[in-house]
Order: C-alpha cells, then sequence, then structure tokens
C-alpha cells in the first residue's frame, strides 16, 4: 500500500511556482526578464542564508530572534576596526570572536539557566545592539574597504556566466553561491552527522533525547552557536554586496520576513521536523512575493501587512499541522 | 447560616460499568451503590481500576458501556464542571488550585458573581470556612498554603459547591497524623449532613476504621464488597491479591518450570540514600545475571529511587547518601554520563520520555546507539544504522506494515518496543525497565517478558519496576519491596507469594 504523500515542502514549491507563474503572466516581460529573476535571487540570498541559520535552532525547539542584531552589529565592528582596511582577515577574524561570544552566551543562558530562547534572544538582540550603538560606532552607514578583490567578488562577482547571445549574458551572483554553500554544510550537518540526528532527537523530544544520553545541553548551546555565525556570514555578504552595513537594518522587520521564510518552508515551530529544503523552498517563496510586490509598486506599509498577514496564516496552520502539547495527546491512566 | 446543613441524600448505582482505553479495558461491568450519609472505602493495587471508577463518576471519563444512575436518573456527564453542578465533587491528591490566587477566590472561582467585590468575597468566605471550622484565612495565596490546607481548601470549594457526592483521591496520602486527625474528622462531619463519600485509600487501617462499607476491585472487576465490619485486614488483601484463577499469561506460577537464578556480581549497591519526602534513607544492592523486581504502590518511591541512580530526576535533590557502582561511588545529575557507564533506564511514560514521534524506527534506534559515542561530527551510516535496527527489531519482534512508518503511527506494544531496543543498543549492563508492559498490548506483554528474561540469562542486571504483583512474581529472581520512600523488605522469589509482597507494600 504506497502512502499519498503531501509533504509540506511540496505545497509551498507549488504555491511559489504558481505565484511565480501569475506574476509571469500578469506583469509579462518586467517579471521573467532574466535580469528581475537575478535580482530576485539575489536579494533574497541573504533572507534565506538568515533562515538556514534559523531553521537549524527552530529545528531544536529554539527560536534565536537576536539574529539581525548580531548580523548587523558584529558586521559594524568589523567595519570600525583600524584593521579593517589594512588587514581584513584579521578583523574578520576578530568579528568572528564577537559573534562566538553573543552565540555561546545565548546558549548558556538558554540551555543551563533555562531561561525560554524566546525571551533570551529577545533580550540578547537588544543588548547587542545596545553594546554595539554604545561602545564601537555611532553612525547609521559604515563603508566597506576598497581594494580586497574577494571581498569585492562575494558581493557582486558571478560564479557562472552563461553567455545567452546579443551581447547578454546570465550570471549567477555570488551571494546565491554563498547561499548554496552554506545550505550544502548545514545539509550535511544536519543529515549525516551525529551533531545533526541530536538537533533533530532534542527538538522532537527534549525529555527522550536527556534519557538517551544525548548531551543535549551542549547541543542546544551549538545551536545558537550555529545561529550567530551564520548571521555573521550574511552581514559579511551583505556589506560586500552593498558596499557596507546599514545599522538601521535593526530597526526593520527583516527577523519576521526570516520567521516566514521558516515557517511558510514548513519548519515546525514544535521541533524536530523539517529540513534545510524547507528553508529552500520557503526562500524561494517569499522571494517571489516580495519581488512582485516592488514590481507592483506596493507601498512599503502594505507590504508589511501583506507578509504579517502571511506570517499569521503560517503560523496558523503550523500549530494546527504539529500542535506542540503532547499533554493533551496522552493515553488517560488507568 | 447552615451552609453545611444537610442535602438530599445521593444514590448512585453503577450497571454494568464498563470502561475502555484503547480496547484495553480498565474497569469491567462493575455494578456497586453508593449511599448518601455513607463513608465507602475503595480498595485495590495500583491499575485495579479505582481511578477508573471515579473518574467516570466525576465527568473525566465517559463510560465505554454500561451506566451511572443517580438517583434513578441516568447521569450523562460532559466534564468535571458538568459533574460539579450536578453535585459531584473529586478532590484529587494533585490538588486543582488555582496558586496564584486567594483561597476566597479559589472557592467561589466558576461561581463569581459579573462584578466581584474582592472585601464581600473575603467576609463571606470567611464565615463559610468558620461554619466548616477550617483554620485558613481566606486572603492567603493557595501557593503560600501547605499540602493540607490545600486539601481543606479543595473540600471547601466542593461544599461551597453543594457537592452531595465527594471523592477523595488518596487524601491521606501526604499528611501529617495530626492534619489526618482532622481530616477524618471533616469527613465523618460531611457524612452526618448526609454527602456520600468514596473514599481511595492504600492505607488498609484507615479504610477500616473510617468506612461504613468497602468495596475491593482487582484486574477492573469487583471483588468484594460489603460492610466495613464483615472486613478485616487479611481478608481485604486476600481480595486485592488473590487471583483464582490467574491469567495464564503469568502462567510460571507453576515454579518447577521457573528456573530461579542465582546473585551474579554486585553491580550497584545504594547506601542510605534520600531525597525530599520521596525517598528516605534507603539502600539496596543490584546483581548481574538476575532479574530484580521492584515492588511498591503509589507513592513509594520506586521510580525516583531508580530515577537517582540513572541520573533521569532533573534537580540534584539528593540529603547524602552513596550510590557505588562497581564499588567506585558515582553521582549522575543527567542521564548522559549514566548511559555511558551501561546504566539505562527505560520509562514509564513512553510518550513524554520515551521516543521520538516524528522518526522512523531506524532513526529512533539509530539515536540511542549515536548517543553512546562522542565525536559530533563524525559521520553517520544509513546503512549501518538500517542494519541495527534491522538486528534488534527482529530480536524484539517489532512489527510495522511501513520501515518508514513513523513511531507514533505504532501500536503500544510495537511502541514499547522500539523504546527498549533502543535503550539496548547502549549495550547495558544495568537496565531498569519502569513499568514495561504498561498500555501494552496481551501478545506484546509476552515478547517482553520473554525478552527481559533472555537479558538476565546473558548476564545482564535487570531492574523491572512494577505495581502488577502477577508481573514482580513471573519476572523476577528477588524481590525489593518498597514503602514510603524505603526499601523494606527483600526476598527471593522462592519464598514470596502475592499476600507477602502487599502485606509489606501496605502501611
Amino acid at each position: 500500500m504506497k502512502r499519498i504523500q503531501v509533504t509540506q515542502e511540496g505545497v509551498v514549491f507549488s504555491l511559489a511556482l504558481i505565484l511565480a507563474v501569475g506574476l509571469a503572466i500578469g506583469l509579462g516581460k518586467k517579471f521573467y526578464d532574466i535580469n528581475n529573476l537575478v535580482t530576485l535571487i539575489r536579494s533574497v540570498a541573504i533572507l534565506g542564508m538568515l533562515g538556514l541559520g534559523m531553521g537549524v535552532v527552530i529545528i531544536g525547539r529554539g527560536i534565536d530572534l537576536a539574529m539581525i542584531a548580531t548580523m548587523v552589529v558584529s558586521v559594524s565592528v568589523v567595519l570600525v576596526l583600524p584593521q579593517a582596511s589594512s588587514n581584513l582577515p584579521l578583523a574578520l577574524l576578530i568579528g568572528l570572536v564577537f559573534v562566538l561570544g553573543i552565540g555561546l552566551l545565548s546558549g548558556v543562558l538558554i540551555a543551563y539557566a533555562e531561561i525560554p530562547a524566546i525571551f533570551t534572544t529577545l533580550a540578547m538582540g537588544l543588548v547587542v545592539y545596545g553594546v554595539g550603538r554604545s561602545f564601537f560606532f555611532r553612525i547609521d552607514n559604515l563603508n566597506a574597504p576598497q581594494g580586497y578583490w574577494w571581498f569585492d567578488f562575494l558581493g557582486h562577482g558571478s560564479i557562472l556566466t552563461l553567455p545567452l547571445g546579443n551581447g547578454h549574458a546570465f550570471e549567477l551572483p555570488a551571494p546565491i553561491g554563498a547561499f548554496a554553500m552554506l545550505g550544502l554544510v548545514l545539509f550535511f550537518l544536519l543529515r549525516w552527522t551525529r551533531f545533526g540526528r541530536f538537533v533533530y532527537a532534542a527538538g522532537d523530544n527534549p525529555l527522550a533525547a536527556r534519557i538517551t544520553g544525548t548531551p543535549t545541553r551542549l547541543v542546544l548551546v551549538a545551536q545558537y552557536v550555529i545561529s550567530s555565525v551564520v548571521a555573521y556570514l550574511a552581514g559579511i555578504v551583505m556589506a560586500a554586496a552593498s558596499y557596507g552595513m546599514n545599522t538601521r537594518i535593526y530597526n526593520s522587520t527583516m527577523i519576521y520576513d526570516v520567521l516566514l521564510i521558516v515557517v511558510l518552508g514548513g519548519i515546525g515551530l514544535s521541533g524536530g521536523r523539517g529540513g534545510i529544503r524547507n528553508v529552500l523552498v520557503g526562500t524561494l517563496l517569499v522571494g517571489v512575493l516580495l519581488n512582485g510586490m516592488t514590481i507592483l509598486d506596493v507601498p512599503y506599509t502594505q507590504q508589511n501587512l501583506i507578509k504579517s498577514i502571511i506570517l499569521l496564516g503560517a503560523l496558523v496552520i503550523d500549530s494546527l499541522i504539529n500542535p506542540r502539547d503532547e499533554q493533551t495527546t496522552q493515553q488517560g491512566d488507568v | 447560616m447552615t451552609v453545611l446543613g444537610s442535602v438530599l441524600k445521593a444514590k448512585i448505582e453503577f450497571r454494568k460499568a464498563t470502561k475502555e482505553f484503547r480496547g484495553v479495558p480498565a474497569i469491567r461491568g462493575i455494578d456497586l451503590t453508593l449511599n448518601g450519609g455513607e463513608i465507602h472505602a475503595l480498595l485495590g493495587e495500583n491499575g485495579a481500576g479505582k481511578s477508573t471508577l471515579t473518574k467516570a463518576l466525576s465527568g473525566v471519563h465517559a463510560l465505554t458501556s454500561g451506566e451511572i444512575v443517580l438517583d434513578g436518573r441516568t447521569l450523562v456527564l460532559s466534564s468535571p464542571a458538568d459533574a460539579l453542578r450536578q453535585g459531584i465533587a473529586m478532590v484529587f491528591q494533585e490538588t486543582n488550585l488555582v496558586p496564584s490566587m486567594t483561597v476566597a477566590q479559589n472557592i467561589y472561582l466558576g461561581d463569581e458573581h459579573l462584578i466581584n467585590r474582592l472585601r464581600g468575597l473575603y467576609i463571606k468566605s470567611q464565615q463559610f470556612l468558620q461554619t466548616l471550622n477550617f483554620n485558613v484565612d481566606p486572603t492567603v495565596l493557595v501557593s503560600s498554603l501547605g499540602v493540607a490546607q490545600k486539601q481543606m481548601v479543595e473540600i471547601a470549594r466542593a461544599v461551597h459547591h453543594k457537592a452531595r457526592i465527594i471523592i477523595f483521591d488518596e487524601p491521606t496520602a501526604t499528611l501529617t497524623s495530626e492534619e489526618k486527625r482532622h481530616f477524618f474528622n471533616l469527613v465523618r462531619r460531611l457524612k452526618s449532613q448526609g454527602v456520600a463519600i468514596v473514599f481511595i485509600t492504600h492505607a488498609l487501617e484507615e479504610a477500616l476504621s473510617l468506612s461504613d462499607r468497602i468495596t475491593v476491585l482487582r484486574d477492573g472487576e469487583l471483588v468484594a464488597t460489603g460492610e466495613t465490619v464483615s472486613f478485616d485486614r487479611d481478608l481485604i488483601i486476600q481480595a486485592m491479591v488473590g487471583r483464582a484463577h490467574t491469567n495464564e499469561l503469568y502462567g510460571s506460577e507453576n515454579k518447577e518450570e521457573r528456573r530461579i537464578r542465582g546473585y551474579g556480581s554486585k553491580v550497584l549497591d545504594v547506601q542510605n540514600v534520600s531525597m525530599g519526602n520521596i525517598v528516605r534513607n534507603t539502600s539496596f544492592s543490584i546483581y548481574t545475571g538476575q532479574v530484580t523486581g521492584l515492588f511498591g504502590l503509589v507513592g513509594a518511591g520506586r521510580t525516583e529511587m531508580m530515577k537517582i541512580v540513572s541520573g533521569v530526576l532533573k534537580r540534584d535533590f539528593f540529603h547524602g547518601g552513596n550510590v557505588l557502582l562497581d564499588d567506585k561511588p558515582v553521582r549522575y545529575r543527567t542521564p548522559r554520563p549514566a548511559v555511558r557507564d551501561g546504566i539505562v533506564y527505560v520509562t514509564e511514560d513512553r510518550k513524554l520520555e520515551g521516543f521520538f514521534e516524528t522518526m522512523s524506527i531506524v532513526e529512533n534506534i539509530q539515536v540511542g546507539d549515536l548517543a553512546r559515542g562522542a565525536n559530533p561530527l563524525s559521520i553517520l551510516s544509513m546503512r549501518e544504522a538500517r542494519q541495527l535496527a534491522a538486528e534488534w527489531t527482529q530480536n524484539l519482534g517489532v512489527r510495522s506494515i511501513d520501515s518508514k512508518a513513523k513511531v507514533i503511527e505504532l501500536s503500544g506494544g510495537n511502541q514499547q518496543k522500539v523504546v527498549v531496543a533502543k535503550a539496548l543498543v547502549q549495550k547495558p549492563r544495568l537496565v531498569i525497565f519502569d513499568e514495561p508492559t504498561r498500555g501494552v498490548d496481551v501478545a506484546a506483554i509476552v515478547e517482553i517478558h520473554n525478552f527481559i528474561s533472555r537479558l538476565a540469562d546473558q548476564g545482564v542486571a535487570v531492574v523491572v519496576i512494577s505495581s502488577y504483583l502477577p508481573e514482580i512474581k513471573a519476572l523476577s529472581d528477588r524481590i525489593l519491596i518498597a514503602r514510603q520512600g524505603k526499601i523494606v523488605e527483600e526476598m527471593d522469589v522462592s519464598d514470596a507469594t502475592e499476600e507477602r509482597i502487599m502485606y509489606a507494600a501496605v502501611h
């Protein structure tokens, strides 16, 4: 007996496809123009990277609301360092240490002090941003250093160029490459390593994971270290692509876009469900949506309204598909 | 003020009351009558069906078949709140009060006016509590009360709701003797007002001294009922355990067939371990190559003792004592080091802390295997995992139609086997099975029992915690009996009769 399987990835992917086709028919050349498609994926590459980090944490039944703050502040710190222009690799290394500290602190507070992840990371975001603002930078725009070809390539290079004739060429932008690479690494980590299995186990049933003898606390700390490092990497790509870092991004609604990707893609907030594939389809759908709204010239406020309604809908559907409360489904005691 | 004025005496009849959980009957064809103005003690082992019976009366469970008749009318209850409206209240062992509200607010909970004047509420409650002779300040928060006082509030609440039938589930288990005396006085007073009282207890002396009638349940069936004067301690114990036609399941009653394993080497030595009120200065040892049965009634601290040993207990509540593994002192604060030292605990609540519901059988067993290792980045082989899982599922006879099926979709018996496989794949030297056959179908019980025996034959130290006497007797070579947080007796199975075990286990 073969079971008909309707996976959430499949549904989301189909939705993205339908939406894309709809936009292509409705908007014509404006949407399916090859350059627009490249812009589309380029613009969501950073969002997608953040989604990958968030995905890992949510699979482990956590959440990291500090990702945007971590991204903005860590990269800004790197950019204000005197080493940034003289020795960028060293500056990036210092930034990495900074970011590891953030991840470790969040992780330890959540795993050992047992403070709920949602509050810990919410407060952590404020703390990180406050520290950055008070001690490292006071201006909104920080410029990226010039003269590093690899840094430039990361933001504007093309990892694949296909000539299309009549002088045009299809270029696959490097941020997409970075997104893909990160996706591969995390896919490998989650699917093929002991650590990955432990993340799923802890997300599925933390008590069972503990009794089985998995190092639940260390795994929890590692998740937040990973999400912080991923935020840092996304920030580097962002700085390379936009020639600097705008610290006001912290005040934007970006974290909700990241959550939208993850939840819409089908990673249940109850943990243990979904994988990298879900982040990919989620990114695709959100990307098409954002791009379509931009081309349609939907005002920013309305865009946010639409996104928030979709997020709300996705959360409701998620809580229906993956109920969080095991107590209610328990057998009555005799 | 006649708050505690007499109530209309109720008459409740259970007629052929049967309740099944997933096809397994918890109570079967019970015929029982409860009268107003009478204290009725309900006795039986754990799992005999006492809770199910009372929960059917208080609207928690709906009967599968049969009916409950109240004053000549069939009683249909949709919820505990509904039962309360009909005058049936249940006072649970763990109280159902809202800790962040005051005593008065709790008493009037569900009965508030649209606008409540707190002062008026306090004055009313004060008067009400005085008529009950309860010395509780209505303005204090429930969270600041002791267990006995909480129980008083809960009783006050039941009386306030004009309950004609009050069910007490193990009311005295956590009370001091002074509090008990007070409680008994109150129950007698309620009785004189015409309230029908149902009293579940493990303490036989209390039942004998307090009740008017006694009913004994066993394996979901009513085995004895009558006036308390016609019972004595021995009669009750016999009724509780006396299985005239013992289940063929536990057919190993015939001792010549049963080979009793000797003592291997001492693997675990527990000395004077205490933890709060639950485990009190207890000592025992576990040996390899035999099954040690651990018997005790609810609240005897059996599970907690073994959870301390295996590091499962969440916080470090130890008030002293030593645990020696191979003569070396150990103190596990998490299960991980215990697992790596070869001690595994198979939980009694598999859904809560046993298996991973989104994972397949293979993945569940794989996590067990991986948990022993250290390197977090080592690369897995799904082929190996499948091989390992195939080996164990065959070993234990796990049956599923689809090898990719999630464990949540399996039957209770197969789920339990997966949990067992996940633990045994860790190659333990000491396995603790906590209620290994709870909620498991008959065929799987036999398989799990056989498997546990084979494990002991292979030289593993096995502990089986069970509330079911026939299971303890059928499986163990040596029996430890826990009572009030302490191992009070130890006997070889050849010396053990169900009566002897029960004698040691009841207060």
